[in-house]
Protein backbone atom coordinates (compact mmCIF):
# COMPACT_ATOMS: atom_id res chain seq x y z
CA UNK A 1 0.00 0.00 0.00
CA UNK A 2 1.53 3.23 -1.05
CA UNK A 3 -0.11 5.00 1.85
CA UNK A 4 2.20 3.11 4.19
CA UNK A 5 5.16 3.11 1.88
CA UNK A 6 5.05 6.83 1.33
CA UNK A 7 4.44 7.62 4.99
CA UNK A 8 1.18 9.34 4.19
CA UNK A 9 -2.23 9.09 5.76
CA UNK A 10 -3.58 5.55 5.68
CA UNK A 11 -6.95 5.67 7.34
CA UNK A 12 -8.97 7.63 9.83
CA UNK A 13 -6.14 7.48 12.33
CA UNK A 14 -3.59 8.78 9.79
CA UNK A 15 -1.40 11.79 10.23
CA UNK A 16 -2.59 14.09 7.47
CA UNK A 17 -5.92 15.53 6.41
CA UNK A 18 -7.20 14.58 2.98
CA UNK A 19 -6.87 17.40 0.46
CA UNK A 20 -9.97 18.75 -1.24
CA UNK A 21 -10.49 21.00 -4.24
CA UNK A 22 -10.98 24.69 -3.48
CA UNK A 23 -14.36 24.45 -5.20
CA UNK A 24 -16.42 21.55 -6.53
CA UNK A 25 -19.84 21.16 -8.21
CA UNK A 26 -21.29 19.18 -5.31
CA UNK A 27 -21.23 22.23 -3.01
CA UNK A 28 -23.43 24.42 -5.23
CA UNK A 29 -27.16 24.00 -4.81
CA UNK A 30 -27.89 25.76 -8.11
CA UNK A 31 -26.00 23.03 -9.99
CA UNK A 32 -28.31 20.31 -8.69
CA UNK A 33 -31.49 22.37 -8.95
CA UNK A 34 -30.80 22.86 -12.67
CA UNK A 35 -29.99 19.15 -13.01
CA UNK A 36 -33.29 18.15 -11.38
CA UNK A 37 -35.25 20.53 -13.63
CA UNK A 38 -33.55 19.27 -16.79
CA UNK A 39 -34.02 15.61 -15.78
CA UNK A 40 -37.71 16.38 -15.20
CA UNK A 41 -37.88 17.48 -18.83
CA UNK A 42 -35.72 14.64 -20.18
CA UNK A 43 -37.83 11.89 -18.54
CA UNK A 44 -41.13 11.79 -20.48
CA UNK A 45 -43.49 11.41 -17.48
CA UNK A 46 -45.63 14.40 -18.43
CA UNK A 47 -46.79 13.13 -21.86
CA UNK A 48 -50.00 11.10 -22.04
CA UNK A 49 -49.18 7.40 -22.50
CA UNK A 50 -49.67 6.59 -26.18
CA UNK A 51 -48.87 10.14 -27.38
CA UNK A 52 -46.57 10.53 -30.40
CA UNK A 53 -46.98 14.11 -31.59
CA UNK A 54 -45.60 15.64 -34.79
CA UNK A 55 -42.20 14.58 -36.09
CA UNK A 56 -39.24 16.86 -35.40
CA UNK A 57 -36.17 15.99 -37.52
CA UNK A 58 -37.78 12.59 -38.04
CA UNK A 59 -38.30 12.00 -34.31
CA UNK A 60 -41.61 11.95 -32.37
CA UNK A 61 -42.05 15.19 -30.44
CA UNK A 62 -41.64 13.57 -27.01
CA UNK A 63 -38.35 11.96 -28.12
CA UNK A 64 -37.10 15.23 -29.63
CA UNK A 65 -37.88 17.06 -26.37
CA UNK A 66 -36.13 14.37 -24.30
CA UNK A 67 -33.03 14.47 -26.53
CA UNK A 68 -33.01 18.29 -26.51
CA UNK A 69 -33.07 18.15 -22.70
CA UNK A 70 -30.19 15.65 -22.77
CA UNK A 71 -28.20 17.98 -25.03
CA UNK A 72 -28.92 20.84 -22.62
CA UNK A 73 -27.82 18.59 -19.74
CA UNK A 74 -24.52 17.97 -21.57
CA UNK A 75 -24.03 21.71 -22.16
CA UNK A 76 -24.84 22.46 -18.50
CA UNK A 77 -22.41 19.73 -17.40
CA UNK A 78 -19.60 21.18 -19.50
CA UNK A 79 -20.30 24.62 -17.99
CA UNK A 80 -20.41 23.19 -14.45
CA UNK A 81 -17.14 21.33 -14.94
CA UNK A 82 -15.27 24.46 -16.02
CA UNK A 83 -17.07 26.90 -13.70
CA UNK A 84 -17.31 25.00 -10.41
CA UNK A 85 -14.48 22.42 -10.40
CA UNK A 86 -11.42 24.24 -9.12
CA UNK A 87 -8.05 22.72 -9.95
CA UNK A 88 -6.36 24.05 -6.82
CA UNK A 89 -6.64 22.72 -3.26
CA UNK A 90 -8.47 24.37 -0.38
CA UNK B 1 -24.78 -12.50 -31.50
CA UNK B 2 -25.12 -14.53 -34.68
CA UNK B 3 -23.86 -12.75 -37.74
CA UNK B 4 -24.79 -15.31 -40.38
CA UNK B 5 -24.72 -13.87 -43.88
CA UNK B 6 -21.80 -11.57 -43.17
CA UNK B 7 -18.99 -13.68 -44.58
CA UNK B 8 -16.10 -11.39 -45.56
CA UNK B 9 -13.74 -12.09 -48.47
CA UNK B 10 -10.04 -12.85 -47.97
CA UNK B 11 -9.01 -9.22 -48.56
CA UNK B 12 -11.30 -7.89 -45.83
CA UNK B 13 -10.33 -10.68 -43.43
CA UNK B 14 -6.65 -9.99 -44.04
CA UNK B 15 -7.22 -6.29 -43.34
CA UNK B 16 -9.02 -7.04 -40.07
CA UNK B 17 -6.34 -9.57 -39.07
CA UNK B 18 -3.66 -6.96 -39.78
CA UNK B 19 -5.55 -4.41 -37.71
CA UNK B 20 -5.81 -6.84 -34.79
CA UNK B 21 -2.17 -7.91 -34.93
CA UNK B 22 -1.10 -4.26 -35.12
CA UNK B 23 -2.49 -3.90 -31.60
CA UNK B 24 0.46 -6.02 -30.42
CA UNK B 25 2.80 -3.54 -32.12
CA UNK B 26 1.10 -0.68 -30.28
CA UNK B 27 1.47 -2.67 -27.06
CA UNK B 28 5.18 -3.02 -27.77
CA UNK B 29 5.49 0.75 -28.28
CA UNK B 30 3.79 1.18 -24.91
CA UNK B 31 6.41 -1.05 -23.35
CA UNK B 32 9.21 0.99 -24.96
CA UNK B 33 7.88 4.12 -23.25
CA UNK B 34 7.95 2.50 -19.82
CA UNK B 35 9.42 4.83 -17.18
CA UNK B 36 9.92 2.26 -14.42
CA UNK B 37 9.06 -1.30 -13.45
CA UNK B 38 6.47 -0.15 -10.94
CA UNK B 39 2.77 -0.59 -10.36
CA UNK B 40 1.99 3.08 -10.92
CA UNK B 41 3.71 2.91 -14.30
CA UNK B 42 2.13 -0.41 -15.28
CA UNK B 43 -1.41 0.20 -14.05
CA UNK B 44 -1.71 3.99 -14.40
CA UNK B 45 0.77 4.75 -17.23
CA UNK B 46 2.80 6.76 -14.70
CA UNK B 47 -0.16 9.18 -14.27
CA UNK B 48 0.83 10.76 -17.57
CA UNK B 49 -2.31 10.60 -19.73
CA UNK B 50 -2.95 13.70 -21.79
CA UNK B 51 -6.29 14.94 -23.15
CA UNK B 52 -6.54 12.93 -26.39
CA UNK B 53 -5.46 9.62 -24.88
CA UNK B 54 -7.63 10.05 -21.79
CA UNK B 55 -10.71 11.05 -23.78
CA UNK B 56 -10.43 8.18 -26.26
CA UNK B 57 -9.60 5.56 -23.62
CA UNK B 58 -12.60 6.70 -21.55
CA UNK B 59 -14.78 6.56 -24.67
CA UNK B 60 -13.54 3.19 -25.95
CA UNK B 61 -13.81 1.68 -22.47
CA UNK B 62 -17.29 3.03 -21.74
CA UNK B 63 -18.90 2.09 -25.04
CA UNK B 64 -18.72 -1.66 -25.45
CA UNK B 65 -19.89 -4.17 -28.02
CA UNK B 66 -23.15 -4.11 -26.11
CA UNK B 67 -23.73 -0.53 -27.27
CA UNK B 68 -23.46 -1.66 -30.87
CA UNK B 69 -25.35 -4.96 -30.79
CA UNK B 70 -27.26 -5.06 -27.49
CA UNK B 71 -28.66 -1.53 -27.69
CA UNK B 72 -29.62 -1.98 -31.34
CA UNK B 73 -31.48 -5.15 -30.40
CA UNK B 74 -33.15 -3.46 -27.45
CA UNK B 75 -34.49 -0.55 -29.54
CA UNK B 76 -35.66 -3.12 -32.11
CA UNK B 77 -37.70 -4.74 -29.31
CA UNK B 78 -39.07 -1.70 -27.44
CA UNK B 79 -38.75 1.20 -29.91
CA UNK B 80 -38.26 4.80 -28.79
CA UNK B 81 -38.56 3.86 -25.11
CA UNK B 82 -34.85 3.07 -25.46
CA UNK B 83 -34.19 6.82 -25.70
CA UNK B 84 -33.45 6.28 -22.01
CA UNK B 85 -30.10 4.79 -23.07
CA UNK B 86 -28.93 8.19 -24.31
CA UNK B 87 -29.91 9.71 -20.98
CA UNK B 88 -28.32 7.06 -18.77
CA UNK B 89 -25.05 7.02 -20.73
CA UNK B 90 -24.90 10.80 -20.25
CA UNK B 91 -25.72 10.39 -16.55
CA UNK B 92 -22.42 8.61 -15.96
CA UNK B 93 -20.72 12.01 -16.25
CA UNK B 94 -23.08 13.48 -13.63
CA UNK B 95 -22.12 10.50 -11.46
CA UNK B 96 -18.47 11.53 -11.76
CA UNK B 97 -19.29 15.08 -10.64
CA UNK B 98 -20.66 13.69 -7.37
CA UNK B 99 -17.33 12.30 -6.22
CA UNK B 100 -14.49 12.64 -8.74
CA UNK B 101 -13.23 16.15 -7.82
CA UNK B 102 -12.54 15.13 -4.23
CA UNK B 103 -11.42 11.56 -5.01
CA UNK B 104 -8.88 12.76 -7.55
CA UNK B 105 -7.46 15.29 -5.08
CA UNK B 106 -6.99 12.56 -2.44
CA UNK B 107 -5.76 9.98 -4.96
CA UNK B 108 -2.99 12.19 -6.27
CA UNK B 109 -1.71 12.88 -2.78
CA UNK B 110 -1.99 9.33 -1.43
CA UNK B 111 -0.83 7.60 -4.66
CA UNK B 112 -3.88 5.38 -5.13
CA UNK B 113 -3.74 2.75 -7.84
CA UNK B 114 -6.99 0.86 -7.28
CA UNK B 115 -10.45 1.79 -5.96
CA UNK B 116 -9.60 -0.49 -3.01
CA UNK B 117 -6.74 1.87 -2.10
CA UNK B 118 -9.29 4.60 -1.49
CA UNK B 119 -11.61 2.40 0.59
CA UNK B 120 -8.71 1.21 2.74
CA UNK B 121 -7.42 4.77 3.12
CA UNK B 122 -10.82 6.20 4.01
CA UNK B 123 -12.24 3.49 6.25
CA UNK B 124 -9.13 1.64 7.47
CA UNK B 125 -11.04 -1.64 7.24
CA UNK B 126 -9.64 -4.81 5.67
CA UNK B 127 -13.04 -6.51 5.67
CA UNK B 128 -14.78 -3.65 3.85
CA UNK B 129 -11.95 -3.30 1.33
CA UNK B 130 -11.86 -7.05 0.67
CA UNK B 131 -15.65 -7.29 0.18
CA UNK B 132 -15.64 -4.29 -2.17
CA UNK B 133 -12.70 -5.74 -4.12
CA UNK B 134 -14.41 -9.12 -4.51
CA UNK B 135 -17.61 -7.42 -5.72
CA UNK B 136 -15.65 -5.33 -8.23
CA UNK B 137 -13.67 -8.33 -9.52
CA UNK B 138 -16.90 -10.34 -9.87
CA UNK B 139 -18.64 -7.54 -11.79
CA UNK B 140 -15.66 -6.96 -14.07
CA UNK B 141 -15.22 -10.70 -14.64
CA UNK B 142 -18.80 -10.86 -15.91
CA UNK B 143 -18.27 -7.79 -18.02
CA UNK B 144 -15.16 -9.26 -19.66
CA UNK B 145 -16.92 -12.59 -20.17
CA UNK B 146 -19.74 -10.92 -22.12
CA UNK B 147 -17.20 -9.21 -24.38
CA UNK B 148 -15.32 -12.48 -25.01
CA UNK B 149 -18.50 -14.31 -25.99
CA UNK B 150 -19.44 -11.51 -28.39
CA UNK B 151 -15.91 -11.55 -29.88
CA UNK B 152 -16.27 -15.26 -30.67
CA UNK B 153 -19.64 -14.75 -32.34
CA UNK B 154 -18.31 -11.83 -34.39
CA UNK B 155 -15.30 -13.78 -35.66
CA UNK B 156 -17.47 -16.79 -36.51
CA UNK B 157 -19.87 -14.53 -38.40
CA UNK B 158 -17.37 -12.56 -40.50
CA UNK B 159 -15.59 -15.78 -41.52
CA UNK B 160 -18.97 -17.37 -42.37
CA UNK B 161 -18.30 -20.13 -39.84
CA UNK B 162 -14.78 -20.77 -41.16
CA UNK B 163 -13.35 -19.86 -37.75
CA UNK B 164 -15.52 -21.36 -34.98
CA UNK B 165 -16.51 -19.09 -32.10
CA UNK B 166 -14.18 -20.85 -29.63
CA UNK B 167 -11.10 -20.22 -31.81
CA UNK B 168 -12.17 -16.61 -32.29
CA UNK B 169 -12.40 -16.12 -28.53
CA UNK B 170 -8.99 -17.70 -27.97
CA UNK B 171 -7.28 -15.73 -30.77
CA UNK B 172 -8.61 -12.32 -29.73
CA UNK B 173 -8.07 -13.01 -26.01
CA UNK B 174 -4.44 -13.94 -26.67
CA UNK B 175 -3.84 -10.77 -28.74
CA UNK B 176 -5.44 -8.72 -25.99
CA UNK B 177 -3.49 -10.20 -23.12
CA UNK B 178 -0.20 -9.96 -25.05
CA UNK B 179 -0.46 -6.23 -25.64
CA UNK B 180 -1.79 -5.71 -22.15
CA UNK B 181 1.06 -7.50 -20.40
CA UNK B 182 3.62 -5.80 -22.66
CA UNK B 183 2.90 -2.29 -21.50
CA UNK B 184 -0.01 -2.35 -19.04
CA UNK B 185 -2.22 0.75 -18.97
CA UNK B 186 0.00 2.63 -21.45
CA UNK B 187 -0.49 -0.10 -24.08
CA UNK B 188 -4.18 -0.48 -23.29
CA UNK B 189 -4.77 3.28 -23.50
CA UNK B 190 -2.84 3.63 -26.77
CA UNK B 191 -4.74 0.76 -28.36
CA UNK B 192 -7.89 2.42 -27.03
CA UNK B 193 -6.96 5.55 -28.97
CA UNK B 194 -6.96 3.56 -32.22
CA UNK B 195 -10.03 1.58 -31.19
CA UNK B 196 -11.84 4.77 -30.11
CA UNK B 197 -11.20 6.41 -33.51
CA UNK B 198 -12.36 3.25 -35.32
CA UNK B 199 -15.45 3.13 -33.09
CA UNK B 200 -16.35 6.77 -33.77
CA UNK B 201 -15.84 6.16 -37.49
CA UNK B 202 -18.02 3.05 -37.35
CA UNK B 203 -20.91 4.87 -35.67
CA UNK B 204 -20.65 7.75 -38.14
CA UNK B 205 -20.91 5.29 -41.04
CA UNK B 206 -23.88 3.58 -39.38
CA UNK B 207 -25.70 6.90 -39.05
CA UNK B 208 -25.35 7.65 -42.76
CA UNK B 209 -25.88 4.14 -44.13
CA UNK B 210 -28.47 2.27 -42.03
CA UNK B 211 -31.51 4.66 -41.92
CA UNK B 212 -31.35 4.79 -45.74
CA UNK B 213 -32.29 1.10 -45.83
CA UNK B 214 -35.71 2.05 -44.47
CA UNK B 215 -36.11 5.13 -46.71
CA UNK B 216 -34.82 7.57 -44.08
CA UNK B 217 -35.69 8.15 -40.44
CA UNK B 218 -38.96 9.98 -41.12
CA UNK B 219 -40.31 7.15 -43.26
CA UNK B 220 -39.17 4.57 -40.69
CA UNK B 221 -41.08 6.37 -37.93
CA UNK B 222 -44.19 6.89 -40.10
CA UNK B 223 -44.19 3.18 -41.02
CA UNK B 224 -43.88 2.16 -37.37
CA UNK B 225 -46.65 4.60 -36.37
CA UNK B 226 -49.07 2.73 -38.63
CA UNK B 227 -47.84 -0.83 -38.06
CA UNK B 228 -46.75 -0.75 -34.41
CA UNK B 229 -47.76 2.52 -32.71
CA UNK B 230 -46.48 1.35 -29.30
CA UNK B 231 -42.94 1.58 -30.70
CA UNK B 232 -43.14 5.33 -31.22
CA UNK B 233 -45.42 6.62 -28.46
CA UNK B 234 -44.61 8.04 -25.03
CA UNK B 235 -44.14 5.46 -22.24
CA UNK B 236 -46.35 4.82 -19.20
CA UNK B 237 -45.60 6.23 -15.74
CA UNK B 238 -44.25 2.86 -14.54
CA UNK B 239 -41.85 2.84 -17.49
CA UNK B 240 -40.77 6.34 -16.45
CA UNK B 241 -39.86 4.81 -13.07
CA UNK B 242 -37.63 2.43 -15.01
CA UNK B 243 -36.05 5.44 -16.73
CA UNK B 244 -35.24 6.90 -13.29
CA UNK B 245 -33.93 3.51 -12.18
CA UNK B 246 -31.69 3.25 -15.27
CA UNK B 247 -30.32 6.75 -14.63
CA UNK B 248 -29.45 5.74 -11.05
CA UNK B 249 -28.14 2.29 -11.97
CA UNK B 250 -25.85 3.45 -14.78
CA UNK B 251 -25.18 6.98 -13.54
CA UNK B 252 -23.85 5.59 -10.28
CA UNK B 253 -22.69 2.12 -11.33
CA UNK B 254 -20.72 2.95 -14.47
CA UNK B 255 -19.11 5.97 -12.82
CA UNK B 256 -17.53 3.73 -10.19
CA UNK B 257 -16.42 1.04 -12.60
CA UNK B 258 -12.87 0.29 -11.37
CA UNK B 259 -11.34 0.80 -14.83
CA UNK B 260 -13.08 4.20 -15.02
CA UNK B 261 -11.83 5.23 -11.56
CA UNK B 262 -8.30 4.18 -12.54
CA UNK B 263 -8.52 6.46 -15.59
CA UNK B 264 -9.38 9.32 -13.22
CA UNK B 265 -6.22 8.46 -11.29
CA UNK B 266 -4.14 8.20 -14.49
CA UNK B 267 -4.82 11.68 -15.89
CA UNK B 268 -1.80 13.95 -16.16
CA UNK B 269 -3.59 16.66 -14.20
CA UNK B 270 -7.07 17.84 -13.22
CA UNK B 271 -7.38 20.16 -16.21
CA UNK B 272 -6.95 17.25 -18.65
CA UNK B 273 -9.55 15.24 -16.75
CA UNK B 274 -12.06 18.10 -16.75
CA UNK B 275 -11.73 18.62 -20.50
CA UNK B 276 -12.12 14.89 -21.20
CA UNK B 277 -15.26 14.55 -19.05
CA UNK B 278 -16.79 17.68 -20.60
CA UNK B 279 -16.45 16.16 -24.09
CA UNK B 280 -17.64 12.74 -22.88
CA UNK B 281 -20.95 14.35 -21.82
CA UNK B 282 -21.87 14.82 -25.50
CA UNK B 283 -20.82 11.41 -26.87
CA UNK B 284 -24.05 9.49 -26.09
CA UNK B 285 -25.66 11.67 -28.76
CA UNK B 286 -23.18 10.46 -31.38
CA UNK B 287 -23.06 6.84 -30.23
CA UNK B 288 -26.04 5.53 -28.25
CA UNK B 289 -28.55 7.53 -30.28
CA UNK B 290 -27.14 6.09 -33.51
CA UNK B 291 -27.52 2.54 -32.16
CA UNK B 292 -31.16 3.27 -31.32
CA UNK B 293 -31.91 4.64 -34.78
CA UNK B 294 -30.33 1.52 -36.34
CA UNK B 295 -32.54 -0.75 -34.20
CA UNK B 296 -35.70 1.12 -35.23
CA UNK B 297 -34.71 0.93 -38.89
CA UNK B 298 -34.22 -2.81 -38.45
CA UNK B 299 -37.76 -3.12 -37.11
CA UNK B 300 -39.09 -1.82 -40.44
CA UNK B 301 -36.58 -3.42 -42.81
CA UNK B 302 -36.35 -6.89 -41.25
CA UNK B 303 -39.42 -7.37 -39.04
CA UNK B 304 -40.29 -10.56 -37.21
CA UNK B 305 -37.10 -11.21 -35.25
CA UNK B 306 -37.79 -12.14 -31.63
CA UNK B 307 -36.02 -12.73 -28.30
CA UNK B 308 -32.25 -12.90 -28.07
CA UNK B 309 -32.03 -13.11 -31.87
CA UNK B 310 -32.79 -9.37 -31.95
CA UNK B 311 -29.14 -8.80 -31.04
CA UNK B 312 -28.43 -9.92 -34.64
CA UNK B 313 -30.33 -6.96 -36.07
CA UNK B 314 -27.31 -4.75 -36.74
CA UNK B 315 -25.41 -7.64 -38.33
CA UNK B 316 -28.35 -8.44 -40.59
CA UNK B 317 -28.69 -4.80 -41.60
CA UNK B 318 -24.97 -4.77 -42.39
CA UNK B 319 -25.42 -7.88 -44.54
CA UNK B 320 -28.02 -5.93 -46.57
CA UNK B 321 -25.65 -2.98 -46.96
CA UNK B 322 -22.90 -5.33 -48.15
CA UNK B 323 -25.09 -6.72 -50.91
CA UNK B 324 -25.84 -3.28 -52.34
CA UNK B 325 -22.40 -2.20 -53.57
CA UNK B 326 -18.64 -2.64 -53.23
CA UNK B 327 -18.53 0.58 -51.22
CA UNK B 328 -21.19 -0.83 -48.91
CA UNK B 329 -19.11 -3.97 -48.46
CA UNK B 330 -16.05 -2.03 -47.32
CA UNK B 331 -18.12 0.22 -45.09
CA UNK B 332 -19.37 -2.90 -43.31
CA UNK B 333 -15.79 -4.10 -42.96
CA UNK B 334 -15.02 -0.84 -41.10
CA UNK B 335 -18.18 -1.24 -39.00
CA UNK B 336 -17.10 -4.72 -37.93
CA UNK B 337 -13.58 -3.55 -37.23
CA UNK B 338 -15.30 -0.99 -34.98
CA UNK B 339 -17.32 -3.75 -33.33
CA UNK B 340 -14.19 -5.75 -32.55
CA UNK B 341 -12.54 -2.52 -31.34
CA UNK B 342 -15.46 -1.87 -28.99
CA UNK B 343 -15.31 -5.39 -27.59
CA UNK B 344 -11.54 -5.53 -27.16
CA UNK B 345 -11.11 -2.04 -25.73
CA UNK B 346 -13.71 -2.74 -23.07
CA UNK B 347 -12.41 -6.20 -22.24
CA UNK B 348 -8.73 -5.20 -22.04
CA UNK B 349 -9.48 -2.34 -19.63
CA UNK B 350 -11.58 -4.56 -17.40
CA UNK B 351 -8.92 -7.26 -17.46
CA UNK B 352 -6.15 -4.83 -16.48
CA UNK B 353 -8.32 -3.57 -13.66
CA UNK B 354 -8.96 -7.09 -12.35
CA UNK B 355 -5.23 -7.76 -12.46
CA UNK B 356 -4.46 -4.56 -10.52
CA UNK B 357 -7.08 -5.22 -7.85
CA UNK B 358 -5.99 -8.80 -7.27
CA UNK B 359 -2.32 -7.83 -7.10
CA UNK B 360 -2.71 -4.69 -5.03
CA UNK B 361 -5.70 -5.37 -2.78
CA UNK B 362 -5.40 -9.12 -2.25
CA UNK B 363 -1.85 -10.32 -3.01
CA UNK B 364 0.05 -7.38 -1.57
CA UNK B 365 -2.21 -6.72 1.40
CA UNK B 366 -3.11 -10.25 2.44
CA UNK B 367 -0.39 -12.53 1.04
CA UNK B 368 2.94 -10.71 0.52
CA UNK B 369 2.94 -7.31 2.26
CA UNK B 370 6.66 -6.75 1.70
CA UNK B 371 6.85 -7.65 -1.96
CA UNK B 372 8.78 -5.36 -4.29
CA UNK B 373 7.26 -3.29 -7.07
CA UNK B 374 8.92 -5.52 -9.70
CA UNK B 375 7.47 -8.64 -8.06
CA UNK B 376 4.00 -7.09 -7.93
CA UNK B 377 4.13 -6.07 -11.58
CA UNK B 378 5.20 -9.60 -12.53
CA UNK B 379 2.40 -11.11 -10.44
CA UNK B 380 -0.05 -8.74 -12.12
CA UNK B 381 0.96 -10.01 -15.55
CA UNK B 382 0.63 -13.64 -14.48
CA UNK B 383 -2.81 -12.86 -13.03
CA UNK B 384 -3.88 -11.37 -16.38
CA UNK B 385 -3.00 -14.59 -18.21
CA UNK B 386 -4.67 -16.79 -15.57
CA UNK B 387 -7.86 -14.69 -15.52
CA UNK B 388 -8.07 -14.62 -19.32
CA UNK B 389 -7.56 -18.40 -19.47
CA UNK B 390 -10.33 -18.96 -16.91
CA UNK B 391 -12.73 -16.56 -18.64
CA UNK B 392 -12.04 -18.09 -22.06
CA UNK B 393 -12.88 -21.55 -20.68
CA UNK B 394 -16.11 -20.20 -19.17
CA UNK B 395 -16.98 -18.22 -22.33
CA UNK B 396 -16.59 -21.30 -24.51
CA UNK B 397 -18.47 -23.67 -22.23
CA UNK B 398 -21.03 -21.55 -20.36
CA UNK B 399 -24.16 -23.38 -19.31
CA UNK B 400 -27.23 -21.38 -20.30
CA UNK B 401 -28.68 -21.64 -16.80
CA UNK B 402 -25.78 -19.55 -15.57
CA UNK B 403 -26.54 -16.68 -17.88
CA UNK B 404 -28.59 -14.57 -15.45
CA UNK B 405 -25.93 -14.95 -12.74
CA UNK B 406 -23.30 -13.92 -15.22
CA UNK B 407 -25.35 -10.93 -16.34
CA UNK B 408 -25.27 -9.45 -12.84
CA UNK B 409 -22.88 -6.54 -12.99
CA UNK B 410 -24.32 -3.17 -12.11
CA UNK B 411 -26.78 -4.67 -9.62
CA UNK B 412 -23.90 -5.72 -7.36
CA UNK B 413 -21.31 -3.10 -8.31
CA UNK B 414 -23.68 -0.28 -7.44
CA UNK B 415 -23.63 -1.37 -3.77
CA UNK B 416 -20.14 0.14 -3.47
CA UNK B 417 -21.45 3.58 -4.41
CA UNK B 418 -22.06 4.85 -0.81
CA UNK B 419 -18.39 4.21 0.06
CA UNK B 420 -17.49 6.82 -2.58
CA UNK B 421 -20.47 9.17 -2.76
CA UNK B 422 -20.92 9.36 1.03
CA UNK B 423 -17.50 8.27 2.31
CA UNK B 424 -15.75 11.21 0.70
CA UNK B 425 -18.10 13.70 2.34
CA UNK B 426 -19.60 12.22 5.51
CA UNK B 427 -16.85 12.24 8.12
CA UNK B 428 -18.97 10.27 10.62
CA UNK B 429 -19.70 7.33 8.29
CA UNK B 430 -17.82 4.45 9.90
CA UNK B 431 -16.44 1.25 8.37
CA UNK B 432 -18.81 -1.09 10.21
CA UNK B 433 -21.88 0.85 9.11
CA UNK B 434 -20.63 0.99 5.51
CA UNK B 435 -19.93 -2.77 5.61
CA UNK B 436 -23.35 -3.61 7.05
CA UNK B 437 -25.05 -1.36 4.49
CA UNK B 438 -23.14 -2.94 1.60
CA UNK B 439 -24.00 -6.46 2.77
CA UNK B 440 -27.68 -5.52 3.10
CA UNK B 441 -27.70 -3.94 -0.37
CA UNK B 442 -26.07 -7.02 -1.89
CA UNK B 443 -28.50 -9.34 -0.09
CA UNK B 444 -31.51 -7.44 -1.47
CA UNK B 445 -30.11 -7.18 -5.02
CA UNK B 446 -29.07 -10.85 -5.19
CA UNK B 447 -32.09 -12.11 -3.23
CA UNK B 448 -34.65 -10.37 -5.45
CA UNK B 449 -32.82 -11.58 -8.56
CA UNK B 450 -32.65 -15.15 -7.20
CA UNK B 451 -36.42 -15.28 -6.72
CA UNK B 452 -37.00 -13.85 -10.19
CA UNK B 453 -37.98 -10.31 -9.13
CA UNK B 454 -35.79 -8.17 -11.35
CA UNK B 455 -37.84 -4.99 -10.85
CA UNK B 456 -40.04 -3.50 -8.12
CA UNK B 457 -42.50 -0.84 -9.41
CA UNK B 458 -40.18 -0.39 -12.38
CA UNK B 459 -37.03 -0.02 -10.24
CA UNK B 460 -34.17 -2.52 -10.75
CA UNK B 461 -33.34 -4.92 -7.92
CA UNK B 462 -29.88 -3.34 -7.59
CA UNK B 463 -31.42 0.13 -7.18
CA UNK B 464 -33.79 -1.18 -4.47
CA UNK B 465 -30.72 -2.64 -2.72
CA UNK B 466 -28.91 0.66 -3.11
CA UNK B 467 -31.84 2.47 -1.49
CA UNK B 468 -31.55 0.24 1.58
CA UNK B 469 -27.77 0.63 1.47
CA UNK B 470 -28.05 4.46 1.60
CA UNK B 471 -30.72 4.25 4.32
CA UNK B 472 -28.54 2.12 6.58
CA UNK B 473 -25.58 4.45 5.97
CA UNK B 474 -27.72 7.46 6.94
CA UNK B 475 -29.27 5.84 10.02
CA UNK B 476 -25.99 4.25 11.10
CA UNK B 477 -24.14 7.54 10.80
CA UNK B 478 -26.81 9.20 12.93
CA UNK B 479 -27.06 6.47 15.59
CA UNK B 480 -23.47 5.21 15.64
CA UNK B 481 -21.30 8.09 14.36
CA UNK B 482 -17.62 7.42 13.87
CA UNK B 483 -15.81 10.39 15.44
CA UNK B 484 -12.27 9.25 14.59
CA UNK B 485 -12.09 10.99 11.25
CA UNK B 486 -13.95 14.06 12.49
CA UNK B 487 -11.44 14.56 15.34
CA UNK B 488 -8.62 14.23 12.84
CA UNK B 489 -10.06 16.94 10.57
CA UNK B 490 -10.89 19.41 13.35
CA UNK B 491 -7.59 19.06 15.20
CA UNK B 492 -5.49 20.33 12.32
Amino acid sequence: MSGNQEGKSDGPQGTTVDPRPADEPRSHGIVWIVYVLLYLVAIPWYWPAGYRGPLVLGLPLWVAVSLAATLTLALWTAYVIFRYWDEGEA
Amino acid sequence: MDVTGLGFGPGALALIALYLVSMIGVGWLGRMRRQSNSMVDFYLAGRSMGFTVLLLTLYATQYSGNTMFGYTGKSYRIGFEWTVAVLFMFSIIVGYLLFAPRLVAVARKADFITPGDYIRHRFGSSALTLLATIVMIYALGNYTLAQLKAMGAAVEGITDGGVPSAYGIIALAVIMVIYETLGGMRSVAWTDVIQGVVLLTGFTILLFVIPGLGGGLTRVVETLTVAEPAMVTAPSLETCNTWISFVLLLGCGAAIYPQAIQRLYASRNVRVLKRSLAVMAFLPLTTTLVAMICGLTGRVVIPGIEGVATDQVLARLCALVMQQSAAGYWLVVVIFAAALAALMSTADSALLSISSMFTRDIYQVHLRPHSTEAELTFVGKVVSWVVVAALVVIAIGTDKTLVRLLELKFEVLIQIVPCFFLGLYWKRLGANVALLAMLAGLAVALGLTAVGVTKVYGFHAGVVGLGLNFLICAMGTKLMPDHGRERLETST
